[in-house]
């Protein structure tokens, strides 16, 4: 089956599996299910560092929905809805457990040096060529829960600031000095990681 | 508890014990530490494959090769923890035999593969997924998570076991006692499905052959809405059931359709020329 | 502006006059920006990267049954599904046919170690139904051709009592296609069938 064919089948799928789900078939849910699990656990992954937790909340989060399923009219897309439901059933666990979902309220202002001189080795240096998935998903793991945050719901996910300041619950100056945050100390890990690689040769 | 490990560990070291180290037959005793809900996977084509629940956080292996025609190969990915007995060249269903015994947490997800060997998992809580050719498939007191049992000529025999349960059968025989989930669903070619039990759970069992025949034993107070049809075999119930509220009829072939109690778990017994029964528990 | 002020106006998006110009002049803050772009272009690549295992369906599955979220289907109902019914025995046939195809090409290139990924989700074109049938049970008898004598035999026995019972649920549901008894036999059938092939392909991976 080509991509698009694939798609076209999907779409017909998707709005015929949310109907069959309404009315209680357990191939619709599968279905549904199937279609969207990737997306949810991935996103639970990224955010909460361990696979026990992401399997429990995509479990989670999907239930959530499922048990909505009768209500949903199809106005907005249903992926979005059970992305956005997604976000919030991790953002909960994340308060629940006292992490830090977004850090206190800091600005630019603060940071006098800025980065760019705090920056170790040489700051001319380039991230040269491309990032490898692997890469980037050891770095976001090991980037303070905060930070991942809002890198995940921004840069992979797609959100934008204002829907980020409505799920988290901080500003949208906090949202995007957070972002930027990340994104320095992904850049630090990567070089660093790159010259511990480099070392090794 | 102390004394269920124990007596545990002391059923396997006596099992072993007993067993004579035949000239060739090699030993090997594997211990991994896990985490909550491992995944555990053996894939042995020749030979038996024991499963019990453990002690938490570690699983416990001890294999034992037949010949040198045989090799073990194992893995560990994070949580997940694959064995595969590797047949070299030569190696046939005699010499290319292992047995295994293994021991893992309860809340273990594991999936069992032999062609020959009975395959056995015992108190287990997570997804327990078996696949067999020939070996009888025995899975005992495990609730709580999926049981799926695949297998062509094997006879599978479920014993305490709560869930949900889905097993298909060429020619092998299905016999489930004590069973009871939100689905148990049997779907056999010419083995035999026999059911005790009070199925109960409100759950939805669904019991389907070619040509097996199906007998199902209930008891006396069991609250079921049960339909039972057969194309070409004859159809029987001890029960006197009351009529459903839907009208119901077939075309052609046997078939009854009624209540019993109310109506908590829903019945389907199919067959296409197999006999089907639906008897009353004699207490 | 200077390499501070630079990063503090970074973070607005817009680039202004004084931001382009100093850029031009900074090699540190010019190699700063592109690497951010690159971090936040590469994010993408974690976007539905990951599969979750089996159990998690599994466990979702049960609950959605305890809280009657899964229900049993009315007969009535069924017959109002009946173009989804068709449509999902329909499917198990090419799927089967899929099956045995990737089965084989896998015989040819043996996946790593570890390759999890899903059989059905290759794309292979499925073959036209009919011709599909057959050949596929040839596909599989060849994939079982280098096991031992007993073993190709009960395979052979199988594909028989697989067949016999996929005609007769056919035979059945021409009569009354609207049967809800002779529907889920005929998905039976079809379920059997693949069993049988997903058992034969599983083994030889395995090897």
């Amino acid at each position: 089956m080509t991509d698009a064919k694939r798609r076209q089948g999907d779409k017909l799928t998707e709005a015929e599996a949310i109907e069959r789900a309404k009315l209680g078939d357990a191939e619709a849910f599968h279905a549904l299910y199937d279609l969207h699990r990737r997306r949810v656990y991935s996103l639970c992954l990224r955010m909460t560092g361990n696979t026990s937790s992401a399997e429990d909340l995509t479990q989670e989060a999907f239930l959530q929905l499922f048990r909505k399923i009768g209500t949903f009219r199809g106005e907005s897309a249903f992926s979005t809805w059970l992305h956005r439901m997604s976000v919030n059933v991790v953002l909960m666990q994340l308060r629940k457990k006292n992490l830090p979902v977004v850090p206190l309220e800091e600005t630019m202002e603060g940071d006098e040096e800025g980065t760019v001189r705090k920056e170790p080795g040489a700051p001319d240096e380039r991230l040269a060529g491309s990032i490898d998935r692997l890469q980037l998903q050891r770095a976001v793991d090991e980037l303070p829960p905060g930070y991942r945050t809002i890198f995940v719901l921004h840069d992979v996910e797609g959100y934008e600031h204002n829907e980020i300041a409505d799920m988290v619950g901080c500003s949208i100056g906090n949202s995007k000095s957070q972002l930027h945050k990340a994104r320095l100390k992904l850049r630090e890990l990567l070089r660093m990681n790159r010259a511990e690689k480099a070392g090794k040769k | 508890m102390c004394t269920r490990d124990c007596a545990a560990k002391l059923i396997t070291v006596m099992a072993l014990a007993g067993v004579a180290f035949a000239a060739g037959e090699v030993r090997k005793d594997l211990h991994f530490k896990v985490g909550k809900r491992p995944v555990i996977s053996i894939n042995n084509p020749y030979g038996p494959v024991l499963v019990r629940a453990g002690a938490p956080h570690q699983v416990v292996v001890t294999a034992i090769l037949h010949s040198d025609k045989v090799e073990l190969d194992q893995s560990k990915s994070h949580n997940r923890i694959d064995i595969v007995s590797h047949l070299l060249s030569g190696a046939d269903k005699n010499s290319g035999v292992v047995e295994y015994e293994i021991q893992v947490p309860s809340d273990a997800n594991v999936t069992l593969h032999s062609d020959t060997g009975r395959i056995h998992a015992e108190k287990l809580h997570g997804d327990v997924t078996v696949a067999g050719s020939d070996g009888p498939i025995d899975v005992t007191d495990c609730g709580g998570g999926h049981v799926h049992v695949r297998t062509l000529n094997g006879n599978v025999s479920l014993n305490n076991v709560h869930g949900h349960i889905e097993i298909m059968s060429m020619g092998g025989d299905v016999l489930m006692n004590e069973v009871t989930g939100t689905l148990v669903a049997v779907n056999s070619n010419s083995g035999k499905i026999r059911y005790a039990g009070d199925f109960g759970d409100e759950g939805e069992y669904d019991f389907t052959s070619h040509t097996g025949d199906i007998e199902a034993i209930a008891p006396a107070l069991a609250s079921i809405d049960v339909l039972a049809r057969s194309d070409q075999g004859r159809v029987d119930s001890d029960f006197s059931l009351e009529p459903k509220h839907t009208p119901f009829y077939a075309k052609g072939g046997s078939a009854f359709a009624g209540t019993l109690g109310k109506a908590a778990s829903s019945v389907k017994l199919f067959s296409f020329s197999g006999k089907i029964h639906l008897k009353k528990r004699q207490n | 502006m200077n390499c501070v002020e630079f990063e503090r106006v970074l973070l607005e998006g817009e680039q202004t006059p004084e931001q382009r110009a100093h850029l031009n002049s900074c090699s540190a803050c010019s190699n700063l920006l592109s690497d951010l772009q690159l971090i936040s272009n590469q994010a993408k690549l974690l976007l539905a990267s990951d599969e979750p295992s089996p159990a998690v369906w599994n466990a979702l599955e049960s609950r959605l049954r305890r809280e009657g979220i899964i229900r049993r289907a009315e007969p009535s109902r069924r017959s109002f599904g009946d173009l989804f019914w068709r449509w999902r025995t329909a499917w198990l046939v090419p799927v089967a046919a899929a099956l045995v195809i990737v089965g084989v090409l896998r015989l040819h290139h043996p996946a790593a170690a570890g390759d999890n990924a899903p059989i059905a989700k290759q794309s292979v074109a499925p073959p036209p139904v009919a011709a599909a049938v057959l050949s596929d049970d040839q596909q599989l008898l060849k994939t079982v051709a280098s096991r031992p004598p007993a073993q190709r035999a009960r395979y052979r026995t199988e594909l028989d009592d697989a067949n016999a019972f996929i005609r007769d649920a056919q035979d059945a549901i021409r009569n009354d296609p609207n049967d809800v008894y002779r529907q889920q036999m005929l998905i039976n059938a079809y379920e059997q069938k693949e069993m049988l092939y997903q058992l034969a392909v599983d083994h030889v991976s395995e090897q």
